[in-house]
């Protein structure tokens, strides 16, 4: 077990690496600059900025300069269009925004889901398991950039109980419509994945075995199907938990909060090559521990999985 | 959700903003007198949506509009904006004096003013910032507007003066310049006793004339070549006589001790520029000119913004920033003004999204928002609201057209399709516009002639395509059609935003309908839009806008100035220089105005452009905000506003702009 840890941490330095590189060349394919502006600048003050950031020199030359501070000290630079200000500030500042959303969302959509989905699969056919469906099926066909908007009208704009957008810190009112926003195709997926998981396990033999030899249908629910028909649940919601930890764009932009995603978006509409290489690295990270700690939680849930 | 593209994510962003549209102005659709709720906020304080994000909070750095409206609290200059004419008024300089041709200033300070730590502000903090902010090495996007300034070009360019080692004297530009008619400003003929460059005022002798620097300035300009070897190498390679000249000299590097800044002393500053300027005092309001400060920047270096190290000198001063989010401002009493400064404070709030503006506007969580925060969709449900503020604005948008190929080379195709557009029907179909005839905006100076423009004529449009070699045939319903047109050959390019692909359906709509040409349309994201533009890579057709730096006709006539293309059109005409030229010189409005409206007409004749409309202020303020005016540039002097808690007098409409 330890030695798979360490193979796939020793893994994913390459493959960030192979990221980063990738991004870069992308960024220099897309046609426009960080200084492309709706007038023109002249000539002269082009250049200057040219010199001033090495544009000018060949492109092995603005790749190395680009990775040495990465590769020396993980250090990103500065952002081209919010001059002055280093990647790692603007990370650091907007990631928690994101992760507190993102992290209760998660946690909603993850009791709300796992509710639902095991109370349509332990009664599967009645009328609980076609309206919970039902639910969840809207909850993955609606987009969020219509769900948003729409508990916007209901709760800002008719009733006026919440904002209906900006960041009023960690612990306040203006969460509940974007939190809401976001959980909602998690929680969908997360109704649908337990119930389709539960009702295969509840069909197992060993399930038949425990009921059989007279244990508690609560016990057997809980310790026993559960915990197997969770499984297509655990290798969802792990990458998931990266997406919703690092910034949904959408939510963040109709919400107007100060979160990854949303920087993420301007960062590329900017050609802010410095932010999109750390946000994508940022990115890239999470998502690669995510899918490892997937596995570990496999390895925990599932006996018969050794690596 | 990061697997999309950027395409596709603007694409999701853009039916998102759709949808957020369409459902809040759904439930707005009502009869209340204003848009949303009007209860003024508990404390003195203004809540202001400001549009997108700053790019920094250093008024050299960024140029963009949104954030010159944070300046405008944060930061002064030697003159300010008026709040409804935008004509500059005195803010640190109490007063100036102008030379007969407009070509020096000389600018005297209140002795009052200081920074927001304490410490007084003199003329030689303006010439560390002017020296500053042109220096290559700050490399600001907005440093040409100081290229009137003697010697400014050549120092942002990093250009070199060419020196005699022996001598010490410095090759002059006048023994070299190929130009026969060049008019020396008096900013730069040398001073004889009888001279008289100011008219005397009562209040103070006029300054001292006599300093080595002045003295400097007024003697001949020096030749000045380009500071790269290889660029002053392939530029000598071109002038034979110059290259002999520079064998054996030296070359100087231009510094900032050589830009026409100068402080005669303490309060008094001169600046002498390279030609006639007479809007130069108006352009001294823009972020550009506004004073930073010289200890906190040498100090903290690029960290000088941080909310812990900045020193700003406006009405008002920071307070704390978290950005994306809110900076907000409080009132700074060291300002020199700031018994006359109402709010306690004003917190701006960086957004980009439309809809959620005009959401946080409609709850009652701000006060005003930021010009054009309206979308289209919901112009018709808040412009007949009574918070609703309409007005000209100083910006122009026009199509524009490749000439250097081939159709649109052609001038009588150019003109062709410029009469098949019924431009009427347009505007009364767009609502809230207003005509435009040529590139400078309708209604925004009052006496400037407007040029003679093509009128709507399909039957002369068909005939000129007609003797272009393209032939328009009358279909057997009564539509057209045009075989012989390259169709292929051209495309109207826009920026993917909603608005533009409605108009854009519509001018299509119009030469389809009376030209019988189908001219495919094309959208692209923004900066690779501006970079094919920019490039002249377009085929055809493009959508082009200005918006004013100045209120002065010449800051929309100066797109066609310069050689380098900044039109984007490939169109460019010496004698439209020469005439512009020549009009700046003329202190004399009205006939400057005549000469300005004769080189734009010039330009219209020769049709770069399809002039489409000048555009219209478009944002919303609660009723109860006082001294905020929908000026042409949206542009508030927030000493001015505040908020009026007597109902009897609030704003019922937009407030008038006349005295």
């Amino acid at each position: 077990m330890l030695r798979f840890i360490i193979r796939r941490l020793l893994i994913t330095i390459p493959t960030i690496f192979v990221v980063i590189t990738l991004t870069w060349g992308l960024i220099r394919l897309a046609p426009g600059n960080f200084y492309t502006a709706e007038r023109s600048i002249p000539k002269a003050i082009r250049e200057n900025i040219k010199e001033k950031y090495g544009l000018n020199k060949p492109w092995y030359v603005q790749y190395g300069k680009a990775m040495w501070p990465i590769v020396r000290h993980l250090d990103f630079g500065n952002s081209l269009k919010y001059q002055g200000q280093p990647v790692s500030n603007i990370i650091a500042r907007s990631l928690p925004v994101s992760a507190t959303i993102g992290l209760l969302a998660y946690l909603l959509a993850l009791i709300l889901g796992i509710t639902f989905g095991s109370i349509a699969a332990l009664k599967q056919n009645s009328a609980w398991d076609y309206a919970s469906m039902a639910v969840a099926m809207l909850g993955i066909s609606i987009p969020n950039f219509v769900v948003g908007p729409l508990l916007v009208m209901v709760f800002s704009l008719s009733l006026y109980w919440l904002p209906p957008a900006r960041w009023g810190g960690f612990w306040s009112k203006s969460l509940i419509l974007p939190v809401l926003t976001l959980s909602g195709l998690y929680m969908a997926y997360i109704a649908r994945l337990t119930r389709a998981g539960m009702l295969e396990v509840l069909r197992s033999d060993y399930i038949r075995t425990a009921r059989s030899k007279g244990l508690r249908e609560r016990d057997v629910v809980i310790r026993h199907a559960l915990r197997a028909g969770l499984m297509p649940v655990v290798s969802f919601t792990g990458p998931a938990l990266a997406f919703l930890l690092t910034g949904t764009v959408v939510v963040e932009r109709i919400f107007a909060l100060p979160g990854l995603g949303n920087y993420f978006i301007q960062a590329s509409l900017n050609r802010d090559e410095p932010l999109i290489i750390g946000i994508v690295a940022f990115i890239a990270i999470t998502l690669l521990l995510m899918n490892l700690l997937v596995d570990i939680a496999y390895a925990y849930l599932d006996p018969r999985i050794r690596y | 959700m990061f697997g999309l593209t950027i395409k596709q994510l603007s694409a999701v962003l853009f039916l998102g903003t759709l949808v957020l549209g369409t459902i809040s102005c759904a439930a707005s659709a009502s009869n209340e007198e204003f848009f949303g709720r009007t209860e003024p906020p508990a404390d003195n304080v203004l809540r202001y949506i400001s549009g997108d994000e700053p790019e920094s909070l250093d008024p050299q750095l960024s140029s963009t509009q949104p954030d010159a409206r944070i300046f405008l609290a944060l930061y002064e200059g030697l003159v300010e904006y008026d709040k409804k004419t935008l004509d500059p008024v005195p803010a640190i300089a109490e007063r100036w004096d102008e030379n007969a041709d407009s070509s020096e200033f000389v600018f005297h300070l209140r002795k009052t003013a200081r920074w927001s730590n304490g410490d007084p502000i003199t003329a030689r903090d303006f010439v560390y910032s002017f020296r500053r902010g042109i220096s290559p090495e700050l490399t600001s996007r907005s440093a040409s507007l100081a290229y009137y300034i003697r010697y400014a070009e050549s120092y942002n360019q990093g250009a070199v003066f060419v020196r005699d080692p022996q001598t010490q004297q410095f090759l002059l530009e006048k023994d070299f310049t190929t130009a026969s008619n060049t008019i020396i400003p008096l900013s730069q003929t040398p001073l004889t006793a009888n001279v008289v460059e100011y008219k005397p005022t009562a209040e103070e002798p006029t300054p001292d004339r006599d300093t080595p620097f002045h003295q400097l300035m007024h003697s001949p300009t020096r030749l000045t070549l380009p500071g790269n070897e290889q660029a002053r190498a392939a530029f000598l390679a071109k002038n034979p006589k110059l290259q002999t000249a520079v064998a054996g000299r030296e070359f100087v590097k231009v510094k900032g001790e050589d830009i026409g800044v100068e402080a005669i002393d303490d309060y008094t500053l001169r600046l002498s520029l390279t030609q006639s300027t007479p809007f130069f005092s108006g352009l001294l309001a823009n972020q550009f000119f506004r004073l930073v400060p010289q200890k906190a920047v040498e100090q903290y270096k690029k960290d000088w913004t941080n909310p812990a190290h900045i020193v700003t000198c406006g009405p008002f001063k920071m307070k704390s920033w978290r950005p994306y989010n809110e900076l907000a401002l409080v009132r700074d009493p060291m300002y020199w003004d700031a018994a006359n400064v109402h709010l306690d404070g004003i917190r701006f709030f960086p957004l980009a999204d439309q809809p959620t503006m005009m959401n946080l506007y409609r709850v009652g969580e701000v006060d005003a928002v930021a010009n054009h925060s309206i979308i289209s969709a919901w112009v018709d449900s808040v412009r007949f609201k009574k918070d609703y503020m309409a007005a000209p604005e100083a910006a122009v948008i026009y199509i524009v057209m490749n000439v250097t190929k081939p159709p649109m080379n052609d001038l009588r195709v150019r003109k062709a399709f410029d009469m098949a557009i019924d431009k009427e029907t347009a505007l009364k179909w767009r609502k809230i516009v207003k005509p435009l005839k040529g590139v400078t905006p309708y209604g925004i100076f009052p006496d400037y002639p407007e040029p003679k423009s093509n009128s709507f004529d399909p039957v002369k449009a068909r005939q000129l395509l007609a003797d272009a070699g393209f032939p328009v045939i009358q279909n057997s319903n009564g539509s057209y059609s045009c075989p012989k047109f390259p169709v292929d050959q051209v495309e109207y390019l826009f920026p993917s935003a909603s608005s533009n692909k409605i108009t854009a359906e519509f001018w299509q709509a119009q030469w389809k309908q009376n030209l019988g040409i189908t001219v495919p349309l094309r959208s692209m994201e923004f900066r690779t839009f501006a970079d094919f533009r920019s490039k002249l890579e377009y085929k055809g057709f493009a959508f082009g806008g200005w918006v004013g730096d100045y209120m002065d006709p010449f800051t929309f006539l100066s797109i066609f100035y310069t050689p380098e293309n900044d039109n984007n059109t490939g169109w460019w005409d010496q004698r439209y220089v020469n005439l512009l030229d020549e009009a700046n010189r003329i202190t004399d409005k009205q006939k400057r105005y005549a000469m300005l409206a004769q080189a734009e007409q010039i330009m219209v004749d020769a049709q770069p452009i399809i002039p489409i409309e000048t555009g219209t202020v478009n944002w919303t303020k609660k009723p109860y905000v006082k001294g905020m005016y929908p000026n042409a540039s949206s542009l508030f002097p927030w000493k001015y506003v505040y908020i009026e808690r007597d109902r009897s007098k609030w704003d019922y409409g937009t407030p008038s702009l006349a005295e």
